[in-house]
């Protein structure tokens, strides 16, 4: 029984890395039907930044939290600038490939500035051992949940109740048609990145503390883009549960049958999933009718 | 009805376009040496078949070209004395000259109350209710059906929602792209009522592009007929409905053959257009 929920446990702290990215995905493709393939980098970009701030400041955590967050900001505004806004309106695919040329360049940033071993990123805070009935959490892995669903609620509010949600909803639904209502799709653009770069270096930063940093992070861009897919690739709440569900799946595949089919859990789930509905989870279906 | 006729001679006209000439990808020419104006407080109808390059116009008039690819060549564009070739699309907006596109393009997945709000976009928060209800007072109906999903309505509903849709911006000059398309003779009826309405009541002015040349021709009080990306045939409406071409063109009082012909085809035309060249 404690195993169990201890597998469950750390697949859902896992399961929520991969639902913020999950996110970050959704939210960047819903509103500019863009697949943003370096959102795996520009979180561990955005964990190292926090990591060296967080060893200037003998890791307050305050301190740690604002300044990533600022820094995703304008770290995501920088990228959509230079690279994606004068991209707007050429075919997908060349905006794709641009994503994908970034993500070799992030790569090489993080070797190039920082450096290509592990590390630990010391964060007392968030290192610490909670006691949860018999298991061991580290509290960066309950915040990591806990952000997930601040995040989670924080986008269905902005979404449902805010007129600048509905432009992006708009935008997402038909852009020419968004336009003609006077939206400005670029700032449309702008706020999604911002939003993702904010959501995934959340993601970043706190699997950083629980587990380690390393330049293998990027890995979780890998993980999370299935589980956008899972959830509906234009459902940014969707792509959340996705997340979850392929995180704690991948904890039990690995924790009772094997631990070699834990890295392929997740997509067996995937495949099942779409085959009965395409449009994943949660997903919109087109409206077709005119 | 002299007035009509001198009304835009008069009057400085509010949207006026001149000599545009509109081209897409750099090749396909859509639109030659247009010009064509509308009169404050008048209705004003385009007509012409399919690909006669009225879309056209009305893209290069709410700032969209661009999103296709396509560009003012030659000629200008003006409205209120804004320069629109030169205009971002929210600033045309927000000068009141709005557009009902054609094929309505609601947002499908959002609630009618939604698709209205994004009318407003460019509205405050206490305009948007203001304007809410006065476009509920004029549809009842779609405060009756407010919370349910556009791409589900009827298609009448669904013009009924864009048209609302485009009030919610205040038009003072209102655009409109074939209103009438794939729409029922009975709910053509009901949506020309609206906007005679609409004229009456909010005292809009109207730009009205149709195929359906026998309910805009009775609303408008003056004609263009496009072919071919170019105006071939304008004037008063009443002179349009008593013109033999345009009975026998548009109006269906066919003397003879069946199918529908060209204007190239009719005699009067030809005959009228070596005159006028
Ligand atoms: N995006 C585009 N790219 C290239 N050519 C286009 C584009 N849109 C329209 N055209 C061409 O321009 C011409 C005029 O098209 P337009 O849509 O303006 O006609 P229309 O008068 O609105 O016709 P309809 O009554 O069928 O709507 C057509 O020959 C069409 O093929
Ligand atoms: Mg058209």
């Amino acid at each position: 029984m404690t195993y169990l929920l201890e597998l469950l446990s750390s697949g859902l702290a896992i399961g929520a890395v991969y639902g913020l990215i999950a996110m970050s995905f959704a939210i960047i493709y819903k509103s500019t039907g863009l697949l943003n393939f370096s959102q795996g980098e520009m979180s561990m970009i955005i964990a190292y930044v926090a990591w060296s701030i967080s060893t200037g400041t003998d890791g307050n955590p305050f301190i740690v939290a604002i300044g990533s967050i600022g820094f995703a900001i304008l770290f995501a505004l920088a990228v959509e600038r230079i690279a994606i806004r004068p991209m707007m309106g050429e075919p997908i695919l060349s905006q794709i490939m641009v994503t994908i040329g970034l993500s070799v360049i992030f790569r090489a940033l993080v070797t190039l500035l920082w450096d290509g071993l592990p590390h630990n990123m010391e964060l007392a805070a968030g290192n610490a051992l909670v006691d949860f009935g018999g298991i061991q959490v580290r509290v960066a892995q309950i915040a990591v949940v806990v952000m997930l669903f601040v995040a989670i609620a924080g986008m269905w509010t902005f979404f449902r109740y805010s007129r600048f949600g509905l432009a992006m909803r708009a935008v997402a639904s038909d852009d020419g048609t968004a336009q003609l209502m006077g939206v400005k799709t670029g700032r449309v653009q702008m706020a999604a990145w911002a939003a993702s770069a904010v959501m995934s270096g959340t993601a970043g930063v706190l699997f950083a503390i629980a587990f380690e940093l390393s330049p293998s992070l990027y890995g979780l861009g890998l993980k999370a883009f299935p589980a956008t897919i899972l959830g509906g690739l234009d459902s940014v709440i969707g792509s959340a549960f996705g997340g979850l569900i392929i995180g704690v799946a991948e904890n039990l595949v690995g924790g009772y049958i094997s631990s070699s089919l834990k890295e392929i859990a997740g997509f067996v789930i995937i495949i099942l999933i779409l085959m009965i509905r395409p449009y994943g989870l949660f997903g919109e279906k087109r409206i077709e009718r005119l | 009805m002299s007035q009509l006729s001198t009304q835009s001679d008069l009057v400085a006209p509010f949207l006026e376009i001149k000599n545009a000439q509109i081209i897409y990808d750099n090749a396909i020419e859509a639109v030659r040496d247009v010009s064509l104006s509308v009169a404050e407080g008048t209705v004003v109808a385009l007509l012409g078949s399919n690909g006669a390059g009225k879309s056209t116009l009305l893209k290069a008039v709410t700032g969209t070209l661009h999103l296709e690819d396509g560009d003012l060549e030659k000629g200008s564009i003006h409205f209120a004395g804004r320069d629109l070739a030169r205009s971002k699309t929210d600033a045309i907006v927000r000068d009141g000259l709005v557009l009902v596109p054609e094929g309505r393009k609601l947002f499908a997945n959002m609630t009618v109350e939604e698709n209205l709000t994004m009318g407003a976009h460019l509205k405050s928060a206490s305009e948007l209710r203001r304007l809410k209800q006065t476009v509920f007072e004029l549809f009842p109906k779609l405060k009756e059906r407010r919370s349910q999903t556009a791409g589900y309505l009827s298609g009448g509903e669904q013009q009924m929602v864009a048209v609302g849709r485009a009030l919610m911006a205040e038009p003072r000059l209102l655009v409109l792209d074939e209103p009438s398309l794939g729409l029922a003779p009975l709910i053509i009826d009901a949506i020309y009522e609206t906007i005679a309405l609409m004229r009456r009541e909010l005292n809009m002015t109207v730009f009205l592009v149709e195929q359906n040349a026998t309910q805009a021709m009775n609303l408008a009080d003056y004609v263009y007929i496009m072919e071919n990306g170019r105006i071939v045939l304008d004037g008063p409406a009443e002179k349009m409905r008593t013109n033999l071409d345009v009975q026998e063109y548009y109006l269906g009082f066919s003397s003879g053959g069946e199918e529908r012909k060209s204007f190239r085809d009719i005699k009067h035309y030809k005959r009228r257009k070596r005159w006028l060249s």
